[in-house]
């Protein structure tokens, strides 16, 4: 009986055909599967094009209107990151326009300050920057603190030669006893663009992987039910869907890194085997995860809003914006259930500094250990098979 | 039929859908506390350096400790040579580098300006500009003990000298979010995309499985049966008392529970919220009446949040995105609510500056509201036979 079955179930080459098939028949599944990823890719990098914030709005209240005061504007205005947009009377008019978000900073340039700076009283500039914003507000500050390091510099240097000290060097070395240099590793030019995209396109991979797979899962059900799509052996039935899905997920992580890597040409010192085998075994991790949330509902909108869940804050846990290491526990447990956490840092860690093999291991056990979905997957499908012949039976 | 008796329909529609309640109810409570989460301890702390310390004097290794003390970094090693630091900065994951040059006390009693060394990892922002803030913090506290003391030496008494070291100082005051808190930065805005999403999801549910029952032929298309104004206005308004409730449970509560300031006052929070809600319900029943099937408004929902999250200009500034798109992004209900809430909450604008947002949010109503009507009315024309 068993081996009459096997006879007159199709091929397992001919069931994959299919499944191709019928993914670029279902116009959603195709537009998820050839345009929307380049689409939003595309709308995600053309929101941090300019790669630097510059020319962010601030406000001025000068009470001195002396030379000093206005140097101090002028250089302020001319610091790439900023730019005076307007001059308040009062600090009420100036708080007034920064609750209203006109500005994000206004800087007070006190009475006296001429006088005090000539005396060496060491007069007192306030500034209020606001951090409700919290990355516009630390460009804002450290561009303060640059402009205002660079003119008291030169404040001091001046005063130094005329008090009489002989030699510049000496002049500028007793004004800044020590000093420092800074060099931001991996991203030279600490462009945010690179920083926040490089994370971003990864998280929104994921999202397109589990939705697409949800929804593939779901256009069976819509057809002629799982029972009747399962009815060939449901684990081959369940491995031709697989397949197709895990091919465009990969073509699909592959061609978001070499849009950063090759089109946009962001430096990556990483081996591309490592890369490409990390965005497959990505890829299978996502698609066993969306093919469990649809399995468990059998409703496509319940499994994407488990989907939701799963993947729409991944970006808050992998790392990138916030520590990993002052993530709580609690955190880092959610953050080591969801596939992209261990595939960014095998990402960044290739991309950055090129690590070995040995280094990244613990990250693609991880992504290993996902295929156990895969089992429990077949294992849901050969109940809803059977729980389908049954109910035949009963009939 | 009768208000009553729709009220009633929309009610058992809503509430005996599996799939609404949990987007609408578990979805909002879910991340409620899941989107916090990473970001409890707020700011990134005692984050890991190694030092190279090529001088070993007394005073490079109390920069050392000065370093070790402060909140941002800790040292977590010493490496004898620039190429160990570096190994170990890549093996352990360590956040920065300092590097302390030869001869740096020499350097410094004969005033030749030893220069520092740092590094830090740039590809996490948050992290590269708190280590720099930790290692140079401490370098310039050094910087300017010496400077005093030179004063002290050249003959300024010690008062004058401490006040003195820098010419001009400046004092800079983080208003609104003073603790630079994380959570006090990402929820206020996340909040407000979670309560438009799960609503438009929530309607788009709704709606799209009625098209899917009307393709069917079951059920009873109640809703074709009434007129398309009183069926709009029964339905909105129902989305909008529910997500009422959400969101003070949201604004009120959650705000509460993590601490995050609630500076509007209620009755301005909710003139602001009403536009909102009744806008987002709005877009969310035209979808339900554009696509055909339920899940296709998750979908979309879905794939916009990214896109959504850093056009809104509460990541990064709005002078710096592409005009076309931050002109599209504004017919979006959540990008005005969300700049308009956080200024009302978060930053304690007056209404009168959040007024144009808030007219913002009134044309898309209409706008919305029109467009969902006249489909409704097609769709009733379209299908008169089984009405």
């Amino acid at each position: 009986m068993s081996g009459l079955l096997k006879m007159s179930s199709p091929a397992f080459t001919t069931m994959l055909k299919r499944e191709w098939r019928l993914l670029f028949l279902d116009p959603w599944l195709c537009s998820l599967a050839t345009w929307v990823p380049l689409v939003l890719a595309v709308v995600v990098c053309s929101i941090f094009v300019k790669g630097i914030a510059r020319e962010l709005p601030i406000g001025i209240i000068d009470l001195d209107h002396s030379q000093v005061s206005r140097a101090i504007i002028r250089n302020l205005d001319a610091s790439p990151a900023l730019q005076v947009v307007q001059s308040y009377p009062d600090v009420l008019e100036g708080a007034a326009a920064l609750r209203a978000g006109t500005i994000y900073a206004f800087v007070v340039m006190p009475e006296d300050l001429e006088r005090n700076t000539i005396r060496g009283l060491a007069p007192e500039i306030t500034a209020f920057v606001n951090s409700q914003f919290l990355l516009i507000g630390k460009v804002i500050n450290s561009a303060l603190v640059q402009v205002l390091s660079t003119f008291n510099a030169k404040v001091e240097v001046k005063k130094n030669l005329a008090m009489g000290q002989p030699v510049p060097s000496a002049a500028i070395s007793s004004a800044l006893p020590i000093g420092m240099q800074i060099t931001p590793l991996f991203n030279v030019n600490t462009n945010y663009a690179q920083f926040l995209v490089s994370a971003i396109l990864p998280g929104l991979w994921q999202i397109l992987i589990v939705a697409l797979t949800v929804l593939t899962f779901a256009a069976e059900n819509r057809r002629e039910g799982l029972q009747a799509w399962l009815a060939d052996g449901p684990i081959r039935a369940c491995i031709a869907k697989y397949i197709p899905l895990i091919t465009i997920a990969w073509i699909h992580g592959l061609l978001f890194l070499s849009g950063m890597y090759i089109v946009l040409g962001w430096p990556m010192h990483g081996s591309w085997f490592v890369l490409v085998l990390a965005v497959f075994l990505t890829s299978c991790a996502c698609v066993a995860a969306g093919s469990l949330f649809f399995l468990v509902t059998r409703d496509a909108a319940r499994g994407l809003s488990l989907s939701a869940g799963f993947a729409a804050p991944a970006l808050a846990f992998m790392g990138v914006t916030f520590p990993v290491s002052n993530m709580t526990l609690p955190a880092k447990i959610w953050r080591s259930l969801i596939p992209s956490s261990h595939y960014i840092e095998i990402q960044f860690s290739q991309v950055n500094y090129g690590a070995p093999f040995m280094f990244v291991i613990p990250q693609f056990k991880a992504l290993v250990c996902y295929w156990v979905l895969f089992l429990v997957a077949f294992a849901l499908v050969t109940i809803i098979a059977a729980r389908g012949k049954n109910t035949e039976e009963v009939v | 039929m009768s208000w009553w008796e729709l009220c009633k329909k929309e009610c058992a529609a809503i509430f005996k859908n599996p799939a609404i309640l949990l987007t609408i109810f578990g979805g909002i409570v879910f991340y409620s506390f899941l989107y916090p989460l990473p970001y409890a301890q707020q700011i990134p702390r005692e984050l890991k350096v190694v030092v190279v310390n090529l001088d070993n004097s007394q005073i490079s290794r109390r920069l050392e400790r000065m370093v070790d003390a402060c909140p941002q970094v800790q040292l977590s090693g010493r490496a004898h040579s620039l190429a160990e630091a570096q190994r170990m900065f890549v093996d352990d994951k360590l956040a920065g580098i300092m590097v302390i040059p030869e001869n740096f006390y020499r350097d410094l009693l004969q005033n030749r300006r030893p220069t520092l060394s740092f590094a830090g990892d740039a590809s996490y922002f948050l992290v590269y500009g708190t280590v720099l803030k930790g290692m140079t913090g401490a370098a310039q506290t050094l910087a300017a003990q010496i400077k005093v003391k030179r004063m002290v030496l050249s003959g300024q008494a010690m008062a004058l000298a401490s006040k003195q070291y820098s010419a001009i100082r400046l004092n800079i005051f983080s208003a609104f979010n003073e603790t630079l808190g994380y959570v006090n930065y990402v929820i206020p805005a996340i909040f407000v995309l979670i309560l438009h999403h799960t609503l438009l999801m929530g309607a788009g549910i709704l709606g799209g499985g009625q098209n899917e029952e009307l393709r069917a032929g079951k059920g009873d298309f109640y809703w074709l049966k009434v007129s398309a104004l009183k069926l709009l206005l029964v339905r909105s308004a129902l989305f909008v008392g529910i997500y009422w409730v959400l969101s003070m449970y949201y604004f009120g509560f959650i705000f509460s529970f993590y601490g995050i300031p609630q500076i509007a006052n209620f009755s301005e929070l909710n003139l602001f919220i009403v536009p909102f809600l009744l806008c987002t319900s709005f877009l969310g029943i035209l979808f339900g009446l554009i696509l055909p099937r339920r899940e296709l408004a998750t979908l979309l929902v879905l794939l916009s949040s990214m896109p959504l999250v850093f056009g809104s200009g509460f990541v990064w500034p709005v002078s710096a995105i592409p005009e076309g798109i931050v002109k599209v992004l504004q017919f979006i209900p959540v990008i005005p609510a969300m700049n308009g809430l956080i200024r009302l909450n978060q930053m304690g604008a007056e209404f009168m500056d959040v007024y144009p947002l808030w007219q913002q949010l009134w044309l898309c109503s209409a706008l919305y509201g029109a467009l969902c009507w006249f489909l409704l009315r097609r769709k009733k024309q379209a299908n008169l036979t089984i009405i």
